[in-house]
């Protein structure tokens, strides 16, 4: 038997999944070591030998989401880096392009991160390409070899080029990663012209010193982890996911680190995809909900949304990724009174230590988890599968203390108040989110994740008019299994400033076969044959005096691939901002992705095709609608049989989640396990 | 007032819920105004707000990414209630102006506000301000630094409507289109505007027909008063006292020897504060005239600042604000005075507002930053005879403040732009940018040292140019705090290709020819506390990271590098 194996290394818990050769999925959650999340891996393996019976020489895929390159810089734990640069732009790091992000602070903080090469270690080069990219001033290799001699002396373990123009001409760059290897073969090396080929000098500064600083991190972590695996007789390449939502081997995902930096979030949206897929729904919203935070992320017509600059520990980085948005709302967002005497929740949250009152772990003020408890919505026997008993009593106190009392409200409203306020906040952000990028949620389908969103599911939908919700069989590993549907991707891009106007088609042709030569090569290095390759060719495409790009698929098999292009173009924008011209446009950066779909797609369902006893009993819960407790059915998901049919008021219950149908809502279990709950005719709003 | 007596009928979690509600809407107008709107100065600079007030003009929510749009559309508001009493209002009316003296700012802002009608009875009113790219007038882009009266500024609209009971002023949008450099550009920016005040309306429906128009109105009075009362509770902290603050503009860009005193004396008593401003220079010829909006945006920024920054923003914040702007200065010009550059007048406004209070808020009250926001502008042909022109704003260094050094060339107060990278630049022009770097020993010296400024070094490559420089801190310095020194002013000049320099008066019009060099240097911030009392530590670390030099080290801070 053959088995392909994904495991995700979250700060609280290491999500495995097993998938053996007839599609059957086995899944386990294991706390994550914290010191040393390697050391979760060797638990996973452990865990499959004993439990599962997985031989390590029958794992033919084994791929991995991790947390290091982010936590590298959360925790300031990147290498000393010196970064060299053109004479006269040394600053550029520090510089940055001077908007700050809290506009009401007057104490205000670097928006830079000056921390990667403060002034002593940076140094400039004689050296200087046009804006056409031809040389001006050639490389002085004396300046070079003075730079690198005292970083080295120094002590630096890495080091970031970064000079003008390189995106148009890598000669200087690469000239001076052979003057470091003959010199100084240990320290590592990040080109800019190779990590963010594209214009504006702080951005790609940036970028690539964000590389070279976790570059020998993710490189140890990784190697060790290829090593562990290859002592423990696994013969497969280790395989990690990507920030923009496919996977590579690891062995090529650590020569360019700073792709890593969303690897987690993105698995959990290539698995939102997945359970999309085999629904037949192409357009979702995912929505994760988990103690301290709320991940948004859009798919559209079965593609996740990238975006081409994402957040890295508060930083701006200029590196594509999947489009994930956090908002500060989770189960353990804390309920307070303002000073006029308001209810608000969050966005502090008690985390996981004390956590919620109910967890009995000292907390005392009232949390979102404490009025799902007292609303009857989590039955405090059975929360995480019963791996933690919840306290009503202490819930019941915290909400009456901290809120009832001063607020002159009853428990029950009290209770009912927080879930109300935190739903609004939650749904005013999703929308807010999907229209900014032109997306109407009516049209969408919610994808509630984590231990929470299905739990909220209902009320969010309402609010955002949403009809249709799919909560996946396990909302709360989809990450881990989103892993083992992710294809194996590579990407390369090229810096291409020319007009469409006029513009010759093979010119474009060209350059788009040197970047498929670039990712061929990377596929081939993975074994991937040819044949199954699919090749994508994409345009950063803007009207002529504009500094925002969109990026539009080009069409080499159109007529006219230009004309299509502009055409396309011209119905992005109209569909992204609202309008369009006919004005003159331009294209900035073209773009190869190689993909490759791998594995097999997960066959066997998780749900009985034919009814168990799934109904475990009722208990009475308070909604926004009914106004009083109302009796809920509650049903233990797994023995849910496909086609089964309830209607709200019911609760679902299973290890990973609950999730909670309001009156006005009727929910099915489909073919693949998963559960549909759709608006069951005209529904009010709260 | 019997608002409090339903108030106490209201559900405490219904009012929350609305609160929400009404900022989301807010947001969401302010989203679409951002994504739909034309100019590259919304864009890319946020220059545009949306708010949703009540039906007597008090604000509702607003959202804007830049403090300079704060409570700005509440003149326009009360103009427009006055011109048109809501009991009058119908369904599909819209009213637009743009005039600084009927409730404007300066004319490029256009303003259009629609009022929310549910079954019959005006609820409350939507409107957006955008800064078009163009309103017409003596040059394009509709900001010229030497105008000397609003009627060289673009086309001036009163208080109109433009759309009346559904049926659109065509007599209007034909003077409109006729007056300004790029009329489609102009009504597709105005179709943004009308389509987030329609987005609104439609919402806030949604909203009346969940709770009823009275209840919401009761809601809406609830938030204001809460807002008002945590607003004065804040204020209430401060120390009761008048507390006085003089900072300079250099000059109008006319009359370049003649510096510009922005005098405020702030009042904070018994939860109120009031911001005046007797003592402030005359109103000037030049464009630095700053109608009363633009105080209003600036104090509404301070009081934000300096209070608890989790009450939610509506009118209630506003309310315990008053202004004294007298006559024919300068905060409040009269006709016919130009006022396309007041932007630097806010954010000088905005600093002394706020460097008032550093008497006695030391510890939340930083340093003055250098408050500048230099626009500069090259304009040229390219060798295959296209015309370009292109601008950067650039921003100086940030005050110090107990605990923390300033921030270097970083945006403050009532802006915040982005700068053009150099590679922008020598992409869009023959120029060549050959330096952007930290000003050394520009950041005023103290225990916490203020941040530093820029140095940037252009070289014209082809032809003739003309630059327009817009400067500001080339005559007074950001004043330290406690014991901290000023902050380094600015200073630009131009080294000419045939030999010479030319020091640029804060301001200036001129000439550049292929050769000539422009080396910019904005200005620091101010230093906060004893630069003896920083430790040696830190000075070293300046010195090795090239912030200030060898001789600063010794001379301000009285330390020789110890290595």
């Amino acid at each position: 038997m053959e088995f392909e194996i994904g495991v995700d290394i979250g700060g609280t818990f290491t999500d495995v999944v097993c998938r053996n050769g007839n599609g059957a999925m086995q899944l386990v959650k294991i706390p994550t070591t914290r010191s040393n999340p390697s050391a979760g891996v060797k638990a996973a393996m452990d865990y499959m030998r004993r439990e599962w019976r997985v031989s390590p020489d029958e794992i033919a895929r084994f791929v991995h989401g991790t947390t290091v390159a982010t936590n590298a810089v959360i925790e300031a734990k990147g290498a000393r880096i010196g970064l060299l640069t053109t004479k006269g732009f040394k600053d550029v790091l520090e510089i940055g392009r001077q908007m700050r992000h809290s506009v009401y602070d007057l104490v205000l903080k670097p928006e830079t991160p000056v921390f990667l090469a403060p002034g002593a270690w940076r140094k400039e080069v004689d050296e200087r390409l046009t804006a056409t990219g031809d040389v001006l001033v050639p490389l002085d290799e004396r300046s070079v070899v003075h730079a690198i001699d005292e970083l080295a002396a120094a002590g630096v373990e890495a080091i970031a080029v970064s000079y003008l123009f390189s995106f148009l001409n890598p000669a200087h760059e690469r000239r001076t990663r052979e003057i470091v290897a003959e010199r100084h073969p240990r320290i590592m090396v990040s080109l800019s012209c190779e990590v963010d080929p594209a214009f504006r000098e702080y951005e790609r500064t940036c970028v690539t010193a964000f590389d070279a600083y976790i570059k020998p991190v993710v490189g140890r972590y990784l190697e060790r982890m290829e090593q562990d695996l290859a002592e423990d007789r696994v013969r497969t390449p280790l395989q990690i996911m990507q920030s923009r939502g496919g996977i590579s081997a690891s062995r090529i995902a650590r020569q360019r680190p700073v792709r890593l930096f969303l690897s987690g979030p993105a698995a959990g949206v290539i698995g939102g995809l997945e359970v999309g897929r085999a629904a037949g729904i192409e357009d979702l919203i995912t929505v994760d909900i988990g103690g301290t935070s709320c991940d948004i992320a859009l798919i559209s017509g079965g593609r996740p949304l990238i975006r081409a600059e994402g957040a890295i520990g508060g930083y701006s980085v200029r590196v594509p990724m999947v489009d994930v948005n956090a908002i500060g709302s989770g189960g353990g967002s804390i309920a307070w009174i303002d000073g006029a005497g308001s209810l608000r929740v969050g966005p502090q949250s008690a985390g996981s230590e004390p956590g919620p009152a109910c967890y009995g772990r000292g907390g005392e003020r009232a949390t979102v988890t404490d009025a799902s408890v007292v609303l009857g919505y989590i039955d405090p026997a059975y929360f995480a599968a019963g791996s933690l008993e919840l306290s009503p009593k202490l819930a019941r106190q915290a909400i009456e203390t901290v809120i009832a009392r001063p607020l002159g409200l009853t428990l029950d409203h009290a209770a009912l108040g927080i879930h109300r306020v935190l739903n609004a906040q939650m749904a005013e952000a999703i929308r807010l989110v999907s229209i900014g990028r032109g997306i109407d949620p009516r049209g969408y389908t919610l994808l509630p994740l984590g231990g929470g969103g299905p739990l909220h599911a209902t009320a969010l939908a309402r609010e955002l008019g949403i009809r249709r919700i799919a909560v996946p069989p396990h909302p709360g590993v989809l990450s881990a299994t989103g892993l083992l549907s992710a294809p194996i991707e590579h990407e390369s891009s090229v810096a291409f400033p020319r007009p469409l106007a006029n513009l010759d088609w093979p010119e474009v042709a060209r350059a788009l076969s040197e970047r498929d030569e670039a990712c061929a090569r990377l596929m081939r290095s993975e074994d991937v044959p040819a044949a199954r390759t699919q090749i994508f060719y994409f345009a950063d495409v803007c009207y002529v005096g504009q500094a925002y790009h969109l990026e539009i698929p080009l069409r080499p098999e159109a007529a006219n691939p230009i004309e299509a292009l502009y055409r396309d173009f011209l119905a992005a924008h109209d569909r992204v901002y609202g309008h369009s011209t006919e004005g003159a446009a331009r294209i900035v950066n073209l773009r190869s992705i190689h993909r490759s779909a791998v594995g097999r797609p997960t066959t066997t369902v998780t749900a009985p095709s034919r009814g168990g006893n799934a109904l475990k009993g009722t208990r009475d819960i308070l909604t926004a609608d009914s106004g009083r407790f109302v009796p809920a059915q509650v049903y233990d998901r797994s023995a849910m049989a496909i086609g089964t049919e309830i209607r709200g008021p019911a609760i679902v219950e299973q290890p990973d989640t609950t999730t909670l149908i309001e009156p006005g809502w009727r929910a099915t279990v489909v073919a693949d396990g998963t559960l549909v709950i759709t608006a069951d005719g005209k529904t009010e709003r709260p | 007032m019997t608002s409090r007596t339903r108030a106490e009928a209201l559900d405490p979690i219904t009012v929350e819920v609305v609160r929400y509600k009404l900022d989301g809407i807010a947001n969401e107008m302010q989203s679409t105004l951002l994504r739909s709107s034309f100019s590259p100065i919304v864009k890319e600079g946020l220059d545009a707000s949306a708010s949703l007030f009540a039906p007597d003009g008090t604000t509702l929510s607003q959202s804007c990414s830049i403090p300079i749009h704060l409570a700005t559309l509440i003149p326009a508001v009360a103009k427009v209630l006055e011109t048109w009493p809501v009991d009058g209002m119908r369904d599909g009316d819209i009213y637009i102006l743009n005039d600084p003296y009927t409730g404007g700012t300066h004319l490029p802002d256009i303003a259009v506000i629609m009022p929310v009608l549910h079954r019959g009875k005006v609820i409350a009113l939507s409107g957006t301000m955008t800064h078009h790219q163009d309103v017409g007038g003596m040059s394009a882009g509709s900001v010229p630094t030497n105008a000397t009266e609003i009627y060289q500024e673009g086309l001036r609209i009163p208080p109109l409507k433009l759309r009346d009971g559904g049926v659109f002023n065509d007599t209007l949008i034909k003077m409109i289109r006729q007056n300004v450099r790029i009329p489609d550009t102009v009504m597709g920016d105005l179709n943004a505007q009308v389509a987030a005040c329609q987005g609104a309306a439609r919402r806030l429906a949604e909203l009346a027909d969940g709770y009823g128009h009275n209840q919401l109105a009761s809601i809406f009075d609830e938030l204001l008063q809460r807002s008002e009362t945590m607003t004065r509770k804040a204020l209430a902290a401060i120390p009761e006292g008048t507390y006085r603050f003089v900072d300079h503009l250099d000059n109008d860009g006319i009359e370049l020897d003649k510096p510009i005193r922005i005098e405020v004396a702030v009042t904070v008593r018994g939860g109120d504060i009031e911001f005046d401003f007797e003592g402030t220079s005359p109103q000037v010829k030049g464009p630095l005239n700053c109608v009363p909006s633009g105080s209003l945006a600036a104090a509404c920024f301070a009081v934000r600042a300096l209070t608890d920054p989790t009450i939610p923003t509506n009118g209630g914040c506003f309310r315990p604000i008053r202004l004294r702007l007298p006559k024919g200065t300068i905060v409040n010009p009269q006709e016919p005075a130009a006022v396309n550059a007041r932007t630097s007048t806010i954010k000088r406004i905005t600093g002394c507002m706020i460097g008032a209070l550093a008497q006695v808020l030391p510890e939340r009250v930083p340093a003055a930053s250098a408050g500048e926001l230099l626009v500069i502008a090259f304009g040229g042909s390219q060798p295959d005879g296209n015309r370009y022109v292109v601008g950067e704003l650039i921003a100086g260094g940030s005050g110090a403040s107990a605990g923390l050094d300033g921030v270097d060339v970083i945006e403050t107060d009532a802006t915040n732009c982005m700068n053009l990278p150099a590679e922008a630049m020598e992409m869009e022009a023959p120029i060549r940018v050959h330096r952007v770097a930290l000003r050394q020993d520009s950041g005023g010296a103290g225990t916490f040292r203020g941040g530093l400024g820029v140095v940037r070094e252009y070289e014209i490559l082809d032809g003739e140019v003309s630059l327009s420089h817009r400067g500001e801190r080339h005559f007074s310095s950001a004043p330290g705090l406690d014991g901290g020194s000023a902050g380094a002013r600015a200073h630009s000049v131009i080294r000419r290709a045939g030999g010479g320099e030319e020091v640029v008066p804060s301001k200036t019009v001129t000439t550049l020819r292929k050769g000539d060099r422009l080396v910019i240097e904005t200005a620091g911030g101010g230093g906060y506390g004893d630069p003896r009392a920083r430790t040696a530590a830190q000075v070293r670390e300046d010195v090795r990271n090239g912030k200030i030099s060898e001789d600063a080290a010794r001379a301000a801070y009285g330390r020789a590098e110890q290595e």
